[in-house]
């Protein structure tokens, strides 16, 4: 009853002119900051923190959570148009979102991205009111030993990313892995590999990578065969804006609501993240798929597994943001120093003390979710009409944005070198048949595997991964993550 | 006649307003000598809502509030490397006023330990703003309750004790080092990186003792100070003792303050003093002090400067002592460097070759497990000049880059093993229009210097046009259309919106 009572305080303090108006703008920006490579999400909430400082503490929340949503959102519509995840948390989303595009039907895709992030963002908001405090109980007992178990089965995703040749896919994972080592040591103060470039020091910046990884390499790739392209796209000339029948949803609403849980829950480890839960659920969404053929080649399961986890995730990062007072990404490390500008210290006391803004930003993340909804469903006729648009128009401008997204992070020119860089590594991987979702899996992962795992060895000793019953449970699961396509593809050989 | 037939309405009124852009960015109007008149930038080095952040905000907040200053305080964040990307980034800036940089005690570490080419000799500090003494937290639910457990207890525990913080050879771990030594114990310290993750550990009884500022406690109830590294009791905090109180010695706290380029006139860090003096007395400075639990001292430029060079010599001892200051990697011999470079790029002219005229029998994935093998090597080479000493209690920086260089060439040995079967690839992925993607490219390189000296705005618009034409799109106003129409639409967005400065080139600024 309590609960209720709550609620009603938080939807009395945001149903006033000024907060709602805060979701509008929030929700509209968060879907730009998405959609422009290089504005990741925390970036977008870092850069309007500046705006909030004259709102009163509610509206300046309200505006903050809903730009960290709809970012999240916005991220997946440049990955299905253009094969260029627009944040890193939409990686997962390019793997049948644009295979879904070149097919001509970018309209299934991109609608449903939009019905499973609303949903996956409804369903993180409501594990966050109801079990905020449990969660917040299993994110604090999560030890290196469980980061570093957790970086493993996110790993052994691979054999099922990989497809046709798994060696390929682990080649590429490993050098994702060994590149993510340049840069500062996690435990001494210097740095390794950086061959005297200081720009190096603190290792590859991560979203110029992935841009030049996904968007300038699909051009490159597919400007080398611009002459089949052409062709394809003459017989093709139509896209589809068409979204996919309600029928469609309710025959994967056990996909979304098992990925929504997953994103919400993974979100909620703190330094663990959005980004990973969306591997994790697309692996698993295969994995108790009906159709596994199917992903990788267009399959709308595989666009809703990531985006419900992505979406479900912004729920769970709040989680020990609000109980704990710790950010457990760079986008809630933002919105700590949100609540510290405005004088209000999370953790049990806001509950009790503020419930007026804890559960104000509760229900305005509900409100966000439905006002993100209308957004989408306006923009998705507009993204299929720029994604019709001839190519030899439109890729000039994609890598134009490439390189202005890179240079944007850090006002750095070796960033858009690195963009460059990396675009050329996908081209070549691409024409040798290596998958590129390997490499960004390994520069996800790497840093969180060797800061756990030596952090681990400083602090106890190899067995301890064995014998806590989260690593434990981790470890098993990655094995039969690992193993499950071979052992599945045997048993149906026998089978036959 | 044809071309300006078809040009219509809207393509003259793209190319209008590009003009008039490019007119607004490099014809600038005659600017006024006397300082300040634009805004001044402080630049942060690290993410908004840190310490620094917030600090560096207030000000600028005062500032504006109290008009303290003709033009407006603003707060760039350039987070990176411990900071030493913000401080490159003040000093690649014109030594004019104009650009600040939020400084802390604890980029005298930092710039001893990274040997970057950043020296703090590079700055001129205008004054430090407030001190934020260094604080020993534990959790409440251990036995630890007062200094006297805690030395008791590293007596038992004979340097097993563990003490928590962020960072290696930062101010915290060096503040444990000092704590150590004035309590006569033996600890260890194990660097959790973030605060944060500290503060769980902590949460989690990982460790006995975590050493932070007392604002890290704010909010969470489990979390108790046992002392304070400053000479009087905080305001704020009145229960809460000071380690002269509990008999010893220990003064250790984070200053923050700004700083310049050493370059900067005279004339304008005087202005900077005064400014920031009228800050320092302001009752609204005051009670953000008691409210971060800091002290409001204010040092001015010689003040600051002197403490400083003390400063110096103390975090050399107990870096020393840290044993951290030291060479971790070895310079490699100039012709190693060269053979590897050789090597690769023969590689990748053999690969292109191989591309261009189809060698079946070097296919591709030979080709690829060779540049693998070759990677992984170069980064052994490298894990080979570390030098570490054994004394130190962590795990060997390059155990985890060793795995995954025994994996890649394992692996790529494999794949080479399986290409040598199969000598002809079936089907040769992208066997069309390989030089057009070379010539973008060639071309991509070609605009990366471009923006450097001519400038993002007339370089973009050439790079788009010429991709363009690579790609056989030859409709002109279209191509002006988008090119230049890109242009302004980055400009209002990143320029506008976001305040990012685009390079305008060398040449013509």
């Amino acid at each position: 009853m309590e609960i209720l009572v709550n609620l009603w305080t938080g939807f009395v303090a945001i149903s006033a002119f000024t907060p709602i108006l805060m979701i509008f703008i929030g929700v509209l920006i968060g879907i730009l900051v998405g959609v422009l490579p290089g504005l990741s999400p925390s970036i977008g909430v870092a850069l309007l923190l500046p705006a909030t400082y004259n709102l009163d503490p509610v509206s300046a929340l309200v505006l903050l959570v809903s730009v960290y949503l709809s970012s999240n959102y916005g991220g997946s519509i440049t990955a299905i148009a253009i094969n260029t995840p627009g944040t890193p948390g939409a990686v997962a989303t390019t793997f049948d979102g644009y295979e879904l595009t070149k097919k001509g039907k970018p309209g299934l895709a991109l609608g449903t991205s939009l019905v499973s992030s609303t949903i996956g963002g409804l369903i993180g908001t409501i594990i966050l009111i109801a079990f905020s405090i449990p969660l917040a109980k299993v994110a604090l007992n999560f030890e290196s030993y469980e980061y570093f178990s957790l970086g493993i089965f996110g790993l052994t995703i691979i054999s099922s990313l990989a497809g046709d040749n798994p060696l390929k896919g682990f080649i590429a994972s490993v050098l994702g892995l060994l590149l993510v080592t340049i840069g500062f040591d996690t435990q001494l103060p210097f740095s390794r590999f950086t061959l005297g470039i200081p720009e190096l020091s603190d290792g590859i910046e991560f979203i110029p990578a992935l841009i030049g990884l996904f968007a300038l390499g699909e051009i490159f790739y597919s400007i080398e065969n611009f002459s089949i392209l052409k062709k394809e796209h003459k017989a093709r000339k139509k896209y589809s804006a068409k979204l996919p029948p309600f029928k469609k949803f309710w025959s994967f609403k056990k996909v979304i609501l098992k990925s929504s849980i997953l994103g919400t829950i993974i979100g909620s480890i703190p330094g663990a993240g959005g980004t990973i839960a969306t591997f994790i659920a697309y692996n698993s969404a295969k994995n108790s798929s009906k159709n596994p053929e199917d992903f990788g080649k267009g399959s709308l399961e595989g666009v809703a597994a990531p985006e419900s986890a992505n979406n479900g995730s912004v729920g769970g990062a709040l989680i020990p943001l609000l109980t704990l007072g710790i950010p457990g990404s760079a986008s809630t490390a933002v919105l700590l120093g949100a609540l510290m500008i405005h004088k209000l210290n999370p953790g049990p006391e806001l509950f009790t003390k503020q419930p007026d803004i804890v559960y104000g930003i509760f229900i305005s993340l509900i409100l966000a979710n439905i006002v993100m909804f209308f957004f989408g469903m306006i923009g998705n006729r507009f993204w299929v009409k720029i994604i019709a648009a001839p190519k030899s128009l439109v890729y000039p401008i994609i890598i134009a944005l490439s390189f202005i997204g890179s240079y944007f992070i850090e006002n750095s020119m070796f960033d858009v070198g690195v963009c460059l860089a990396f675009g050329i590594l996908a081209w070549l991987l691409k024409r040798a048949n290596f998958p590129t979702a390997p490499v960004v899996l390994g520069l996800i992962l790497g840093k969180m595997i060797e800061e756990n795992l030596r952090l681990s060895l400083v602090k106890g000793s190899f067995t301890e991964f064995f014998t806590r019953p989260i690593s434990l449970l981790l470890l098993i699961l990655s094995l039969l993550s690992f193993f499950s396509p071979y052992i599945k593809k045997y048993l149906s050989n026998r089978a036959e | 006649m044809k071309f300006f037939k078809s040009i219509n309405i809207i393509t003259l009124l793209i190319i209008l307003a590009y003009m008039s852009l490019l007119f607004h960015i490099y014809i600038n109007p005659e600017m006024s000598s006397v300082y300040p008149s634009r805004p001044v930038v402080i630049i942060v080095h690290s993410k908004p809502g840190s310490g620094v952040d917030l600090m560096a905000r207030k000000i600028s907040d005062i500032i504006r509030k109290k008009n303290y200053s003709t033009v407006p305080f603003v707060i760039e964040n350039r987070s990176g490397t411990q900071g030493v990307v913000a401080m490159q980034y003040v000093l690649d800036k014109e030594p004019d006023g104009y650009t600040m940089l939020a400084v802390t005690k604890s980029f005298l570490s930092t710039l001893m330990v990274n040997k970057s080419r950043v020296s703090i000799e590079d700055f001129k500090f205008i004054s430090a703003m407030l001190f934020d003494p260094e604080a020993i937290i534990v959790n409440k639910n251990t036995t630890l309750k007062n200094l006297k457990d805690i030395i008791m207890d590293a007596k038992k525990k004979n340097g097993e004790q563990v003490w928590i913080g962020p960072g290696t050879g930062g101010r915290d771990h060096l503040m444990a080092i000092k704590t150590w030594e004035k309590l006569g114990i033996k600890a260890k310290w194990i660097d959790y990186k973030t605060g944060p993750q500290s503060v769980l550990a902590l949460m989690r009884n990982e460790a006995s003792v975590y050493v932070g500022n007392p604002i890290d406690i704010r909010g969470k109830e489990n979390l108790k100070i046992i002392a304070i590294a400053a000479p009087d009791r905080l305001q704020n905090l009145p229960d809460i003792k000071t380690f002269k109180e509990l008999g010893y010695e220990l003064n250790e706290y984070m200053w923050r303050g700004l700083a310049f380029r050493k370059e900067v006139d005279p004339e304008i860090i005087k202005y900077m003093n005064k400014v920031l003096t009228k800050v320092s007395r302001d009752p609204e400075w005051l009670k953000y002090n008691e409210e971060v639990f800091a002290l409001p001292i204010y040092m001015e430029t010689k003040k600051i400067s002197r403490l400083i060079q003390d400063e110096i010599v103390e975090t050399n001892i107990y870096l020393k002592k840290a044993k951290l200051l030291k060479e971790y990697i070895k310079k490699a011999p100039l012709a190693i460097w060269l053979a590897g470079i050789i090597i690769f790029l023969s590689l990748l002219l053999l690969t292109l070759i191989a591309v261009k005229f189809n060698i079946r029998k070097i296919n591709q994935d030979m080709l690829m497990s060779m540049l693998f093998i070759w990677l992984a090597l170069f980064f052994f080479y490298q894990t080979t000049q570390f030098s570490i000493p054994s004394d130190l209690n962590i795990t060997d920086p390059a155990f985890v880059p060793f795995l995954w260089i025994t994996l890649l060439i394992l692996l790529s040995i494999i794949l080479f093993i399986k290409a040598l079967n199969r000598p002809y690839n079936k089907k040769i992925n992208g066997s069309g229009n390989i030089k057009s993607v070379l010539l973008i490219i060639i071309l991509l390189i070609l605009y990366f210097f471009l923006i450097i000296w001519i400038g993002y705005f007339i370089a973009t618009v050439l790079l788009i046009a010429a991709i363009m034409n690579i790609l056989n799109y030859r409709i002109i106003p279209m191509i002006l259309i988008s090119s230049m129409g890109f242009v302004i639409f980055s400009y209002v967005i990143f320029e506008l919106l976001l305040k990012i400065k685009l390079p305008v080139g060398r040449l013509l600024s």
